[in-house]
C-alpha cells in the first residue's frame, strides 16, 4: 500500500507543482497574487473536456486548454493588473477576485453545476508494477509536468526572456532603467502563468475525469501554499514542493487520519515561511515580501 | 458622488419595482432556491418547476379565483442570502408560504426566521437529522430522516450482497455526510451484524477535493465487501470514477445525497444502493407525466445542460408548493393582504393535519418533528439506471 | 419601520462592517491580514459556548470572547513581525484555513454538523457594538498611537529609527484586530443562532479585506461603506438572474479600477463636510 499511496502522492503533487509554479510566476516577479489562477485550472480542465468530448486527441486537448487560459490570463493581466500596477499590492489582488467570481459564473452558466464527466473508457488504461497499479494518465501527469518545469527553468534561466523576468523580479526600477521591456515581461509571465495553469487543469481534469465550476478554489489555496514552500523566487523549488506536500497529504489519509489534513498541509506552510521564508530552495534573500 | 447617488436610488428603484408588482387579487408563494453557486443546477430546475406549476395552477382557474404567483428567490447555496430571502419573501411579498431552502446550512438560519415571522418554511432536500424538529411548529421538511432510510437500505444491502463488512469513507466538511457516514450508517450496519472496519476512523476528503486517490487506496487496503459513502452526489462521482480507477468494484451504499443522474455516469459497473422518493425514470404514471411535462421544459432552459433530467428535488419542491396550493383551495385563501396572518396559520394548520396527500411516491403526512412521512424506495443505480428494489414507509409503525 | 427584510441586510451590514475594522486597524500598520474569518470563528465559538453553556450574559461573553482572540492574535502577532507584505498575507491565510480545520475536528462543539442554543440578538444591539468600536477607531484615529501606527505603515525602518515602539505597535494592532473580529463573530451567532465552521473560511476573511478596499482603507467610515456594499450589491442584482454573480465581479473590478483608494477617502469626506457647512 504504501508504494501505491507513494503514486499518488506523485500525482497529486504533480498537480500542485504546475498550479504553483503558475502562482510563483506572477507573484515571484511581480509581487502580485493573482487570486483567479484557481479559475484558470478549472477553465483549462473544461476547455479540455470540450475538446476530448469532440473527439480530438489529448495533445490538442492540451494545446486549446493551455492556449484558452493564456488568453484569460491576458485578459486579466490587461484589465485587472496592469491599471492598478502602481497601487498598494491588494488592490490588483482583490481585482484578481473579480475574475475568479466572473469566471465561475460564466463556467456554471455555460456547462452547468453538476460534475462534467468523460465517457468511462476514455483515459483509463492503467498497468502493474509488482504490487502498484499506474495509470496510464498518471505517467502523462507526471511527465509532462517535469516537461513543462524543465522548459520554464530553461527560460527563465537560459533565455534573455529570462533574464528580463529576473531583473524585473529583482528590481523593477533599476531593469526599467536597463533597458528591459516592463510591458513585454509582464506579458511573458502572466502568458506563461497562463499556459501553465490551462495545462494543470486538462491534465488534471481528464485524469480524475469528473470536474465542477469549483474545483479551482482548493487547489488554488493549496498551491499558495505549495509555492510558499518552494521559494516563490526558484523554479525548481515547486518541483521538490509540490510532490512533498502531495506525499505529505497521502501520508497523512495512509496512517494519520485524513481529518487533520490541511492542518498539516497550512501548519507546513507557517512554519517555512516562519523559519525559511524565501521556501526550501530560496536563495539568502532575508528580507522578502514589499509593503502592502 | 453624483453618479453613486444615481446607482444607489437606481438600486433602490429596481429593489421596489421588483416588490411593488403585485396586482391585488393575487396568492404570492415564496420559494428559496441555489440558483448561482455550487449547486446552481438544482436551483435552476427548481425554478423551471416552479414555472410550470404557476402556470398549471392558472391555466386551472387559480386559487379561488385569485392568481397564483411564486415568487423564486436564490440564495447562491449562502446560508445568510437564504435567511434574507426569507425575510424579503414573508415582510416585504406577504406570501403565505415559502418553499426552500434547499441545502441544510440554510435551513438552519432560515428555519428560525420562518418561527419568528410565523410563516411556513418547508425544505425540498435538507435531510441532517433533526433540523425541522429543532424550529417547530413552522417549519417543515418534504424530506425523510437518514436514520429511518438506512434502517431499510442497510438491511437490503447486506441481504443483496451477502456484506460481511463494509469501510465508510466520507465528506468531513459537509453536515449531513458527517452524520450520515460517522453515526447512522455504522450504527445501522452494527445492529445488522455487520463489521464496520474503520468504524473508530472513517476515511474522510473535503467537499471540493478532485483527488481522493490515497482515500481510495486505504478503502481498498481494508478490503471490505461494501462501502459506504457519506457525500453528496457530486463529490460521490469523484469517490466513484477513482473506485474504478483502482478496481476497487465493490458495492456502494449511501443517503439520498447521493441520488443525481449525474453518479450513474461515474462507474456505471458499480451498484450504487440509495433511498429515494423519486427518480427520473420511475414507473408510475403520476411521475411519469410529471417528467414528461417538466423534461422538455428543462432541456430547453438557457443555463442547463441538454440532456438534464427532473431530480428528486423537482419533485419534492413541486408536491411542496401544491401542498400550499391545496392549502389554500380548501381554507378558502384567496390573498386578501388583511387576511394574511390568519391565512399563514390555516397553511400550517393545513400541512400540520395533512392525510394522505397525493405524492410522487405514494401517501404524505408530516410527522411530529416536521419531517414528512412518505413512501420511499430504497434504489440501486447499475448500468446507468436506477432500479426500485424495496418499498418503505417513514412512519414509526411502518405503512404510510 | 424598516421591514424585516432591511432589518436583516442591515444586521448582515453591521457584522462585515466590525469585521472590517478588524482587519483596518491591522491595515493601518501595514500588515494584511487574510486570516480574521479565523478570529471571527474563535469569537463565535467562544461567546456561544459562554451563553450557551456558561449561560453568561450576551455582552459578557462578547467582551470575553474578543479578550481570548486578542491573546491569540497577540500569539500570532510575534512571529508575524518576521514577514511583510504578502508572505504576511498568505500565512494568515494558513491561521485561518487551521482555524476552520480545527472547528471542523472540534466535536465538543459539533464539529461539521454545527453548533445552536443561541438566542437572536436585535439590529441595534449588533449596531451599538458596531458603533462602539468605530467610535474607538474614530477616536484612536485622532491620537498619537495613530500617527505612530501610519509611520509604522509608511516606513518601518524609519519608525524604528526616531525610537517608535514597532514591534509593541504591529503586535498590539494584530491583537485588537483580533478582538473586533471576534465581536463580529459572536454577533454573527448570536444573529443567525446557528454556526458552522464553513462560516468561517477563507472566502469571509476576503470579504473583510474587500469591504475595507472598497469603501475606502485611508478612512475608518471606508469600512462601513464597503461593508453595505457588498451586502446590498447582491441583493439589487437580482434581475440579472443567473448572471448576477458575474455582474458583482464586474463591478468590483470597475470601483477598484476607478477608485483604487476606495470609494470613501479624505478629499472626498472633506469636500462632503464642506458641503454640509455651506448648507
Amino acid at each position: 500500500m504504501l508504494l501505491q499511496q507513494l503514486v499518488n502522492g506523485l500525482t497529486l503533487g504533480a498537480v500542485y507543482t504546475l498550479v504553483a509554479l503558475s502562482f510563483s510566476l506572477v507573484m515571484g516577479i511581480l509581487s502580485v497574487l493573482n487570486i483567479a489562477i484557481g479559475e484558470l485550472f478549472m477553465l483549462g480542465g473544461f476547455i479540455g473536456f470540450a475538446v476530448i468530448a469532440s473527439n480530438l486527441p489529448l495533445p490538442v486537448a492540451l494545446v486549446f486548454a493551455m492556449a484558452g487560459a493564456a488568453i484569460a490570463s491576458f485578459i486579466i493581466q490587461k484589465v485587472a493588473y496592469e491599471p492598478l500596477r502602481d497601487a498598494p499590492l491588494i488592490t490588483p489582488m482583490l481585482s484578481t477576485l473579480g475574475f475568479s467570481i466572473i469566471l465561475q459564473n460564466i463556467v456554471t452558466n455555460v456547462w452547468g453545476s453538476d460534475p462534467l464527466q468523460l465517457p468511462a473508457e476514455l483515459f483509463d488504461a492503467d498497468f502493474t508494477v509488482g504490487p502498484v497499479r499506474i495509470g496510464v494518465m498518471q505517467v502523462v501527469v507526471v511527465g509532462v509536468t517535469v516537461v513543462l518545469v524543465g522548459a520554464v527553468a530553461y527560460l527563465v534561466q537560459r533565455t534573455s526572456a529570462g533574464r528580463a523576468l529576473r531583473a524585473i523580479a529583482e528590481n523593477r526600477d533599476v531593469a526599467r532603467m536597463l533597458g528591459v521591456s516592463v510591458s513585454r515581461t509582464t506579458f511573458l509571465a502572466f502568458a506563461i502563468s497562463g499556459l501553465l495553469a490551462g495545462a494543470a487543469g486538462v491534465l488534471i481534469s481528464l485524469h480524475y475525469a469528473a470536474i465542477t465550476p469549483y474545483i479551482g478554489v482548493d487547489i488554488g489555496l493549496k498551491a499558495i501554499a505549495v509555492m510558499v514552500i518552494g521559494g516563490t523566487t526558484r523554479v525548481w523549488g515547486a518541483l521538490l514542493a509540490g510532490p512533498l506536500i502531495g506525499v505529505a497529504e497521502v501520508m497523512t489519509i495512509a496512517y494519520g487520519g485524513s481529518q487533520i489534513r490541511d492542518f498539516i498541509v497550512y501548519g507546513l506552510m507557517i512554519l517555512i515561511l516562519l523559519l525559511r521564508p524565501q521556501g526550501l530552495l530560496g536563495g539568502a534573500r532575508s528580507d522578502v515580501g514589499q509593503r502592502v | 458622488m453624483l453618479e453613486i447617488r444615481k446607482f444607489l436610488i437606481g438600486g433602490l428603484l429596481t429593489a421596489a419595482l421588483v416588490s411593488g408588482a403585485q396586482a391585488q387579487n393575487q396568492v404570492n408563494i415564496g420559494a428559496i432556491v441555489p440558483s448561482s453557486g455550487p449547486f446552481a443546477e438544482w436551483g435552476r430546475t427548481n425554478t423551471v418547476t416552479l414555472k410550470m406549476l404557476e402556470k398549471q395552477v392558472n391555466d386551472a382557474g387559480g386559487v379561488n379565483g385569485a392568481k397564483l404567483n411564486i415568487i423564486i428567490l436564490d440564495d447562491a447555496a449562502k446560508p445568510a442570502q437564504a435567511a434574507n430571502n426569507m425575510r424579503k419573501l414573508a415582510g416585504d411579498d406577504k406570501v403565505l408560504a415559502v418553499a426552500g431552502p434547499l441545502t441544510s446550512s440554510a435551513c438552519e438560519v432560515t428555519f428560525p426566521i420562518a418561527n419568528e415571522l410565523k410563516t411556513v418554511a418547508t425544505s425540498q432536500a435538507s435531510s441532517k437529522p433533526g433540523v425541522a424538529k429543532a424550529n417547530r411548529p413552522w417549519a417543515f421538511r418534504n424530506t425523510v430522516d437518514e436514520g429511518i432510510l438506512a434502517n431499510t437500505s442497510v438491511p437490503y444491502f447486506n441481504k443483496t450482497f451477502g456484506a460481511k463488512s463494509v469501510a465508510i469513507i466520507y465528506d468531513a466538511k459537509d453536515a449531513v455526510s458527517t452524520s450520515i457516514a460517522t453515526r447512522i450508517m455504522p450504527a445501522a450496519f452494527t445492529s445488522a451484524g455487520v463489521k464496520v472496519l474503520n468504524g473508530d476512523s472513517p476515511i474522510s476528503f473535503n467537499t471540493g477535493d478532485l483527488d481522493v486517490s490515497a482515500q481510495v487506496t486505504k478503502l481498498k487496503s481494508l478490503n471490505p465487501d461494501g462501502i459506504v459513502i457519506g457525500a453528496d452526489y457530486s463529490q460521490a462521482v469523484t469517490v466513484l470514477r477513482e473506485m474504478k480507477r483502482q478496481g476497487l468494484m465493490k458495492p456502494v451504499i449511501g443517503g439520498t445525497p447521493l441520488i443525481s443522474s449525474a453518479i450513474l455516469k461515474a462507474a456505471p459497473e458499480i451498484p450504487v444502493i440509495a433511498p429515494a422518493t423519486f427518480y427520473a425514470t420511475m414507473s408510475t404514471p403520476k411521475a411519469k407525466k410529471f417528467v414528461a411535462d417538466l423534461q422538455p421544459l428543462l432541456r430547453s432552459a438557457s443555463g442547463l445542460p441538454k440532456d438534464i433530467e427532473p431530480s428528486m428535488y423537482d419533485a419534492n419542491i413541486y408536491e411542496i408548493v401544491n401542498m400550499y396550493v391545496d392549502a389554500a383551495k380548501k381554507s378558502g385563501i384567496t390573498g386578501k393582504p388583511g387576511d394574511l396572518e390568519a391565512d399563514r396559520t390555516k397553511i400550517r394548520d393545513y400541512m400540520a393535519n395533512l392525510k394522505g396527500y397525493d405524492g410522487f411516491s405514494g401517501p404524505i403526512h408530516f410527522g411530529e418533528d416536521g419531517d414528512a412521512i412518505k413512501n420511499f424506495f430504497i434504489v440501486e443505480g447499475k448500468n446507468g439506471a436506477w432500479e426500485t428494489k424495496v418499498t418503505g414507509c417513514s412512519a414509526a409503525g411502518g405503512g404510510c | 419601520m424598516m421591514s424585516t427584510y432591511y432589518a436583516g441586510l442591515f444586521a448582515d451590514i453591521g457584522i462585515l462592517f466590525l469585521g472590517a475594522m478588524s482587519v483596518y486597524i491591522i491595515l493601518a500598520t501595514g500588515q494584511l491580514s487574510l486570516g480574521n474569518a479565523g478570529f471571527m470563528g474563535i469569537g463565535a465559538y467562544v461567546a456561544s459556548f459562554l451563553t450557551v453553556e456558561m449561560h453568561l450574559p450576551l455582552t459578557a461573553a462578547l467582551v470575553a470572547s474578543a479578550l481570548v482572540a486578542a491573546v491569540i492574535g497577540v500569539i500570532v502577532g510575534f512571529p508575524a513581525l518576521r514577514l511583510k507584505g504578502i508572505y504576511l498575507a498568505i500565512a494568515t491565510l494558513g491561521f485561518g484555513e487551521v482555524v476552520r480545520s480545527f472547528l471542523l475536528n472540534f466535536d465538543r462543539m459539533g464539529g461539521a454538523g454545527g453548533f445552536h442554543g443561541m438566542k437572536h440578538v436585535s439590529l441595534e444591539y449588533i449596531w451599538t457594538w458596531a458603533g462602539l468600536i468605530f467610535l474607538l477607531i474614530v477616536m484612536l484615529e485622532r491620537s498619537r498611537l495613530w500617527l505612530e501606527m501610519r509611520a509604522v505603515h509608511d516606513d518601518e525602518t524609519a519608525a524604528n529609527l526616531v525610537g517608535l515602539n514597532t514591534t509593541m505597535t504591529k503586535v498590539g494592532a494584530f491583537g485588537s484586530g483580533a478582538a473586533v473580529a471576534a465581536i463580529s463573530g459572536g454577533l454573527f451567532a448570536h444573529h443567525y443562532v446557528y454556526i458552522e465552521p464553513g462560516n468561517f473560511g477563507f472566502e469571509r476573511s476576503i470579504d473583510f479585506v474587500l469591504a475595507v478596499i472598497l469603501g475606502g482603507s485611508t478612512v475608518g467610515a471606508g469600512a462601513a461603506v464597503g461593508a453595505a456594499l457588498l451586502v446590498l450589491l447582491p441583493e439589487w442584482l437580482r434581475f440579472l438572474a443567473d448572471w448576477r454573480l458575474a455582474a458583482f465581479g464586474v463591478l468590483l473590478v470597475l470601483v477598484l479600477l476607478t477608485r483604487r483608494q476606495g470609494i470613501l477617502d479624505r478629499p472626498l469626506l472633506d469636500k462632503l463636510r464642506f458641503r454640509r457647512a455651506r448648507s
